[in-house]
């Protein structure tokens, strides 16, 4: 295991694109540092399965096996599935296999769900006390269509209360450990979802992003994570934080199962007014095959680094963690410039003020009436009051007071209006940016993951880690955020994660170079020390 | 859980009165020593709790006040940007301005939302009564 940045090899000599067995059974096979990882979990399987080398059962074991071995140290789920659900909708697959009947390309695949996206079977709380035990009477469009493809939900996983942190902390149930240091946050607000996918207890997962909690923590943990288009997945069946900026997204061990992923939870939705009704591209098509690239396979692309990314306040190993993979890049054909984007650091506190204010809206409907916890009083508002009071962690109730200042009579404008405004600017400055570059990069979070508690009691210093992710929530686009390195800390380095942002609608070209970048970057492996005698892949 | 409603009901202002002087003086005295960058009032955390229905003890009201101070004054770095003719963005407007026909459809798993709510007594969402303002 590797704690230093190395300079990575490019282009290493042609090697089989095709995966074995090995990935799936728990006997100790070494791990060494030139096994490419696997182009992508979710064809593996589908390939496994089809040619009948494994069965959906022995698979779902073996991740069944793994999850609960690792629970315990790392709290990634909230709910689990019984496994006799997960193993009996492994036979049905097995037997529909087994009869030659078509099965979905996500047959078996085992995923993840952040339990703010509601899921008919399973409790959705929201990582709230006001959501315990709540049942949705529907899944979330996202849900519907992974299992209409063969997918097998294994379980919900922790998050920030409402979507509102950047650590897990705020959960009211329990705090997920980064599978790279047990004593170090995964990130949030999709933290349990990065650390399970980090730690292999599942395949893929979902998130949501609102202002970075797919990125960051998948910077924090090692994965690969995607933040689609504002309108490319419907947000029906995911608890609303803030309407105008929450997207949900993919985390995945490899850019291939991000962009897979993608492909089946995207289009249009008529529960969602503000899903596009532009046709999906097949993502899963973006994935050339190491082997037929050239030796210049980016030439031609044009890369932006943003300026205010790369200046004080952000870590000087991630810097040049970040500036190593900008390197790797131009290695690869990139034209690479620097660009600046004005009125940048503007972006956090006007995301704050919208975020705030849009979720104090959003949590009204919590009122203990129809759903949620309820503490009965002797009057309507004491019902209201109470009820909310005991149910909403203090992150949320400050946000919430916050944002009902923001909207007061006689505050809008000074708040929120000027947040909108400063919106318009940052969408123009990244449309200009855009129009010269076909991606920017820039690194996903200012640190690698910090200890848990290090920032619990200061708000704004853990506001101001998202500085990298929230101008991309403001301005609606699409991001990758990719691992790239290592900085020194906990048993194997902390991973780095970078960025890159595309226009919108362009996760093609984001997945594309991705892909490439993954698949050339040499000399690294990014399965945590925790599990890597357990998984050769 | 009634008998914990009670105390708070005893132990802050009522929550309907509207009247300053209703508060506890404590709060009324912390405005004038509070200096805000921003122009405008600084957050009265009190009301505001009110207003957002989220019932906050005498030791919440002054444990969160300082906290939102700073994030609001921290907020108010943004009315010192000129901002003259910027059209506001209510979204980031990729697209997708599509809403549906207006045609109700039945939701098939009535029973669900039933089993959901917390007081139920058939047919009806039992709730308390509603006290009158005066």
């Amino acid at each position: 295991m590797l704690s230093s940045a190395q300079t990575p090899r490019l282009l290493r000599s042609p090697t089989t694109t095709t995966t074995t067995l090995k990935c799936f059974h728990s006997s100790p096979i070494p791990t060494s540092a030139s096994t490419p990882p696997p182009p992508s979990q979710i064809l593996t399987t589908r390939k496994s399965l089809l040619s009948r080398q494994t069965s959906a059962v022995d698979l779902a074991k073996s991740f069944l096996h793994r999850l609960r071995r690792h629970e315990p140290q790392l709290s990634s789920f909230l709910h689990v599935s019984p496994d006799e659900t997960v193993l009996k909708q492994a036979e049905e697959l097995d037997n529909k296999i087994k009869n030659n009947e078509e099965v979905g390309p996500l047959a078996g695949v085992l995923v993840g769900v952040k339990d703010n996206i509601c899921t008919y079977d399973m409790p959705s709380t929201a990582g709230s006390r006001l959501l315990e035990n709540y049942r949705p009477p529907f899944d979330a469009t996202v849900v519907r269509k992974l299992r209409e493809r063969g997918a097998i939900v294994v379980g919900k996983t922790n998050l920030d209360e409402f979507g509102m942190g950047s650590t897990t902390e705020g959960s009211a149930y329990q705090v997920t450990a980064n599978p790279w240091d047990l004593a170090r946050v995964p990130g949030g607000s999709s933290g349990g979802s990065a650390s399970a996918v980090s730690a292999r207890q599942c395949m893929v997962a979902l998130g949501s992003d609102t202002g970075g909690s797919v990125r960051q923590p998948a910077s924090f943990c090692g994965v690969v994570g995607l933040k689609p288009t504002y309108g490319r997945v419907s947000r029906y069946g995911l608890v609303a934080y803030a309407s105008s900026l929450d997207v949900i997204g993919c985390f995945g061990s490899s850019v291939a199962d991000a962009g897979i992923l993608l492909h089946t939870v995207s289009g249009h939705d008529k529960f969602d007014a503000t899903s596009s009704k532009r046709e999906v591209p097949n993502y899963a098509s973006q994935f050339v095959p190491i082997d037929y690239l050239e030796s210049k396979p980016l030439k031609g692309l044009r890369v932006g680094v943003i300026r205010e990314t790369f200046e004080d306040g952000v870590d000087s190993e991630v810097i040049s963690t970040v500036r190593d993979a900008v390197s790797h890049l131009e290695e690869l054909g990139c034209t690479v410039s620097e660009v600046s984007l004005p009125s940048y650091s503007l972006g956090l506190p006007a995301y704050y003020i919208l975020a705030s204010s849009e979720s104090s809206s959003n949590l009204s409907r919590y009122d203990g009436v129809r759903y949620g916890n309820q503490v009965f009083g002797d009057e309507l508002n004491s019902l209201y009051g109470d009820s909310r009071a005991q149910g909403f962690g203090s992150e949320v109730k400050m946000r919430i007071l916050m944002g009902t200042y923001a909207l007061s009579a006689g505050y809008y404008d000074a708040y929120y209006k000027r947040a909108q405004q400063v919106r318009t600017i940052i969408r123009n400055s990244f449309k200009d940016a855009l129009d010269k570059n076909d991606i920017l990069i820039s690194p996903a979070a200012p640190s690698v993951a910090y200890k848990i508690g290090e920032k619990k009691n200061d708000p704004l210093a853990m506001y101001a880690g998202d500085i990298m992710t929230v101008n991309v929530n403001l301005a609606g686009l699409p991001a990758l955020v990719l691992p790239c390195g290592f900085v020194e800390g906990g048993s194997a380095g902390l991973p780095v994660g970078f960025q890159m942002i595309g226009a919108a609608f362009d996760e093609e070209k984001l997945l594309k170079i991705g892909h490439i970048f993954e698949q050339t970057l040499q000399g690294y492996s990014f399965v945590p020390p925790l599990v890597a005698d357990e998984w050769t892949c | 859980m009634g008998s914990r409603a009670a105390l708070l009901l005893r132990a802050t202002p009522p929550l309907f009165s509207f009247r300053k002087s209703a508060y506890p003086k404590a709060l009324v005295q912390n405005k004038r020593f509070y200096t805000v960058k921003s122009s405008l009032d600084p957050p009265d955390v009190a009301r505001l709790a009110e207003t957002a229905r989220i019932s906050l003890t005498p030791q919440q009201v002054e444990e969160f006040g300082p906290k939102i101070r700073q994030v609001v004054d921290w907020f108010g770095q943004l009315q010192a940007v000129d901002l003259q003719s910027i059209e506001p963005a209510l979204r980031a407007d990729t697209e997708g301005d599509n809403l549906r026909n207006d045609v109700p459809e039945i939701f098939d798993n009535r029973d669900a939302i039933i089993a959901a709510v917390p007081t139920y007594e058939d047919s009806y969402i039992k709730v308390p009564k509603v006290l009158n303002k005066e």
